[in-house]
């Protein structure tokens, strides 16, 4: 879909490497509405508002991960600490407004600090212990599930429903509930305006910002900018704890949203978020990946879930188009490259 | 050389194109069991090409190659050449007995064990105290050794040696040579490629020198000594007129502006005494394993040292606005993932290409990407290409590009003209007079006589982590001098320490 684009003379005016950013994320798109397509031509009733709203807040707890994670892949590292940070912040949220009473407006900032200190231990064992960060995050996703484990000592909770003795005030539960309120005739929740202005800034960052720039550098070849002197640890250090923080503020969002804490929710998001980077074309071996490209992965995803819950063929078929797309996406993205070198 | 006897190797016309630039040129060689043949050349000029084609591991463009009269393709007949390289190509995990083996296991399924033929190769060779020993325990000679072996014991006729003892110790090189020696009397025929000319002339018989993809000569007997083969490495080579590039004034004269005292690194050089002055190109050439590359390292700060280190006496410096390095290969000074125009940048922070906020000055970057494609001469169809889509010289101005954007005070540059071709060449060393000439330092690290002479203003000779005494360039009139003198100097480290 993108080997004829680049012979189009119109495109001259931008690099090849530009086009090609172009191509994979408007083939991206196409393949959103494409699977649009198919849905409807399956079941028409699926033309309606209601759902596209619905995919939009489902994508959106996912895209904010997937874009901190992004930022983590294209320095060249790896995290999947983020899903279990999402859990933990939702529970020690819920620990400690909910079941001690800390007022929801400290309790929110403790958590974020706390998710940017994971962040800072992923990036230092990462960076000055030299451990790979699969081994690394791969050890802290167990040790926060463990913590979420300890601290809600398995219990759920929910706001509405404190525990006996402690009382919420109606102003902090409004506040919490209002973070993801849902208006307007299609009950479009706030959550969606969290994901688009979480994705300006972090846009912002990676595309526009010297922060973002570095990172593509030390992605694309750590070593040459290690001799260059680029600040590589910082770098990626700082690149661990946006992650983090995104997650946390995902887990957060989704706590207000469902308003019940569970000690292993995020846990099985953590493949979910990783497809959406990939899909959106982010690469593994680093200095590589957009933000439009996450958020329309996560897109993606998000429609292919819901329309495939909606259909019900059962649990099984999701999963299995899950693992099915992120294959044939990089497949076809390496097959298009390699496609695009021959006619060079 | 027409009438060779037909046993050996026969190579005529032997031609490799690589896109526009020709590695081999229709180059003829004969090759005879039972010596060892050297082959000498400056880098880019084929030596490493003419390895691959011997090697199996590339086809030629054009051209034939006999083995004992009859046609050869090495890349079918690969098990017949065995290539020993600087770092062998092992299973570091296994140990000497299955590195052996490996490749040649049988039809068994169990644990492959060493064959009685295997075994005496192994004793032959002074393996049998490591032979159970993982071979990444090893020393690098016993590695290398192990590569052998291994050639051996699969009957290899041919063995190349790529630069084998550039990291070896003078001891583990001299039984290096034995085995060599060994070899070829037993009438296989051995290859050696290396810059070090004392072994050229020590060890073989015949040495061919290779220039711009063909034999340029072949020197034996009287004539091969060091100074004859340095001489032959550079004669007619040298195209540019250097001399009327050189810096005006005897840089000695200024007061040293980078200043280094009882500078010491643990592995590579002891106790250096070093200076340059401003609009000083100061080149410090050695062969690897002289300690030369480490210095010109360490001075940028990528190698732990002692000692001290000083600009115009000064020594808290922010060094890292200081001083710029690029190193030899491109691959560690480029982006591969970045367009042409955004490597022209990739050093650059705040305040050159971003705001207090970090924010990216778009404009400015663009106007800065168009002033250094048009001052660094880089040939390029427009800015936002790929990196990897210009040619090799290019890619190469756009590497000292990136680092002349920060405008360093002292510059240090690896082999800054490797595998580029005669016109970028050219024209990166008016980059790098120009450079200097604003007032700057300039430090080369070169592994070339020719490149001293075309770029330096004066050149210190490494040897065994020791420096010579300075030789000013425009003492030089002709590249021949300069290249005896150095090989003389080299020789002398090297005597130094057989001592």
């Amino acid at each position: 879909m993108s080997s004829d684009l680049t012979q189009t003379p119109n495109f001259a005016k931008f690099g090849r490497a530009t086009v090609d950013i172009a191509a994979r994320i408007g083939g991206l798109f196409a393949a959103v509405i494409v699977v649009a397509g198919v849905f409807l031509l399956i079941n028409p009733h699926f033309a309606n508002l209601n759902l596209a709203v619905s995919i939009l807040r489902t994508m959106s707890s996912v895209a904010i991960m997937a874009m901190g994670l992004t930022l983590v892949i294209v320095v060249g590292e790896i995290d999947l600490s983020f899903g279990a940070m999402y859990g933990l912040a939702a529970n020690v949220l819920a620990v400690m407004w909910v079941v001690h009473g800390v007022p929801v407006y400290v309790a929110i900032p403790l958590t974020l600090v706390i998710a940017a200190l994971v962040g800072s231990f992923n990036g230092f064992l990462a960076t000055s212990w030299k451990i790979p960060s699969f081994i690394v995050t791969l050890g802290s996703y167990n040790l926060l599930y463990g913590l979420s484990l300890w601290v809600s000592n398995s219990g759920t909770f929910n706001p509405n429903y404190p525990p006996s003795g402690t009382d919420l005030p109606q102003g902090q539960l409004d506040f919490f509930i209002g973070l993801t309120a849902s208006f307007g005739k299609y009950q479009l929740s706030a959550e969606v305006f969290w994901m688009l202005g979480i994705a300006l800034v972090v846009g912002f960052l990676l595309h526009r910002s010297l922060f973002g720039f570095r990172l593509m550098a030390i992605g694309g070849n750590t070593e040459a900018a290690r001799l260059a002197r680029l600040p590589v640890r910082r770098y990626k250090i700082s690149a661990f704890i946006v992650c983090s923080i995104l997650a946390g503020m995902a887990g957060i969002l989704d706590f207000s949203f469902i308003q019940t804490s569970q000690p292993d929710i995020g846990l099985s998001q953590t493949f979910p978020v990783f497809a959406a980077v990939i899909i959106g074309g982010a690469s593994l071996n680093g200095g590589k990946g957009t933000i439009i490209g996450t958020i329309g992965g996560a897109l993606l995803l998000a429609e292919l879930q819901l329309g495939l819950a909606l259909l019900s063929p059962g649990p099984h078929v999701q999963q299995i188009f899950l693992g099915a797309v992120t294959i044939v996406a990089v497949g076809l993205d390496l097959f298009l490259a390699k496609l695009r070198k021959s006619l060079k | 050389m027409t009438e060779a006897s037909s046993a050996g190797i026969q190579i005529r016309g032997l031609t490799k194109r690589y896109g526009s630039t020709l590695a081999l040129n229709g180059l003829d060689l004969d090759i005879q069991p039972g010596e060892i043949f050297g082959v000498a050349g400056p880098n880019g000029a084929g030596k490493s090409t003419l390895v691959r084609m011997i090697g199996g591991e590339e086809s030629p463009t054009s051209g034939s190659l006999t083995l004992d009269g009859q046609a050869w393709s090495p890349t079918d007949a690969w098990d017949a050449v065995s290539i020993v390289h600087q770092e062998p190509q092992l299973f570091p995990n296994l140990t000497v007995a299955e590195n052996m083996v490996a490749g040649r296991e049988g039809a068994g399924a169990g644990w492959p064990k060493p064959g009685d033929a295997d075994l005496q190769i192994m004793d032959a060779m002074g393996l049998h105290a490591v032979r159970d020993l993982p071979l990444g325990e090893c020393s690098l000679a016993m590695q290398q050794r192990t590569e052998i072996a291994r050639a051996v014991a699969r009957q290899a006729r041919i063995f190349l040696f790529d630069e084998p003892n550039s990291a070896l110790t003078q001891a583990e090189s001299d039984e290096l040579f034995r085995e060599m020696r060994k070899l070829a009397e037993s009438g296989r025929i051995v290859l050696l490629i290396t810059h070090r000319l004392g072994d050229l002339v020590r060890n073989c018989a015949r040495v061919a020198v290779v220039r711009d993809g063909r034999v340029r000569g072949v020197l034996s007997g009287e004539a091969l000594t060091e100074e004859g083969l340095a001489r032959q490495l550079v004669t007619e080579a040298a195209a540019v007129a250097p001399p009327a590039l050189r810096a005006s004034f005897r840089a000695s004269e200024a007061a040293p502006r980078f200043k280094v005292q009882g500078w010491s690194s643990p592995n590579a050089f002891r106790g250096v005494d070093f200076s340059a002055g401003l609009g000083e190109i100061v080149a410090l050439i050695g062969v690897e394993g002289s300690g030369a590359r480490e210095l010109l390292r360490s001075f940028g700060g990528l190698e732990p040292c002692t000692g001290e280190i000083s600009v115009t006496g000064a020594t808290d410096v922010d060094w890292d606005r200081f001083r710029c390095y690029v190193p030899a290969t491109r691959a560690l000074s480029l982006y591969s993932n970045f367009t042409v125009g955004e490597n022209l940048l990739a050093r650059l922070g705040v305040p050159e290409i971003a705001n207090w906020l970090l924010a990216l000055k778009k404009g400015q970057m663009a106007a800065l990407v168009e002033r250094s494609i048009r001052r660094f001469l880089v040939k390029t169809p427009k800015a936002s290409v790929p990196i990897r889509s210009l040619s090799g010289g290019n890619q190469q101005k756009v590497a000292i590009a990136q680092a002349l954007n920060r405008a360093p005070e002292l510059l240090l540059l690896e082999e800054p003209t490797r595998g580029v071709d005669i016109h970028s060449k050219n024209e990166i060393y008016h980059l790098l007079r120009d450079y200097a000439a604003t007032g700057k330092v300039v430090i080369v690290f070169c592994t070339e006589v020719l490149e001293v002479f075309e770029v330096a203003d004066c050149a210190y000779v490494v040897g065994q982590g020791q420096l010579s005494t300075r030789l000013t360039l425009s003492d030089y009139e002709h590249v021949e001098v300069l290249a005896t003198d150095i090989a003389r100097l080299e020789q002398g480290a090297d005597a130094k320490v057989g001592a």
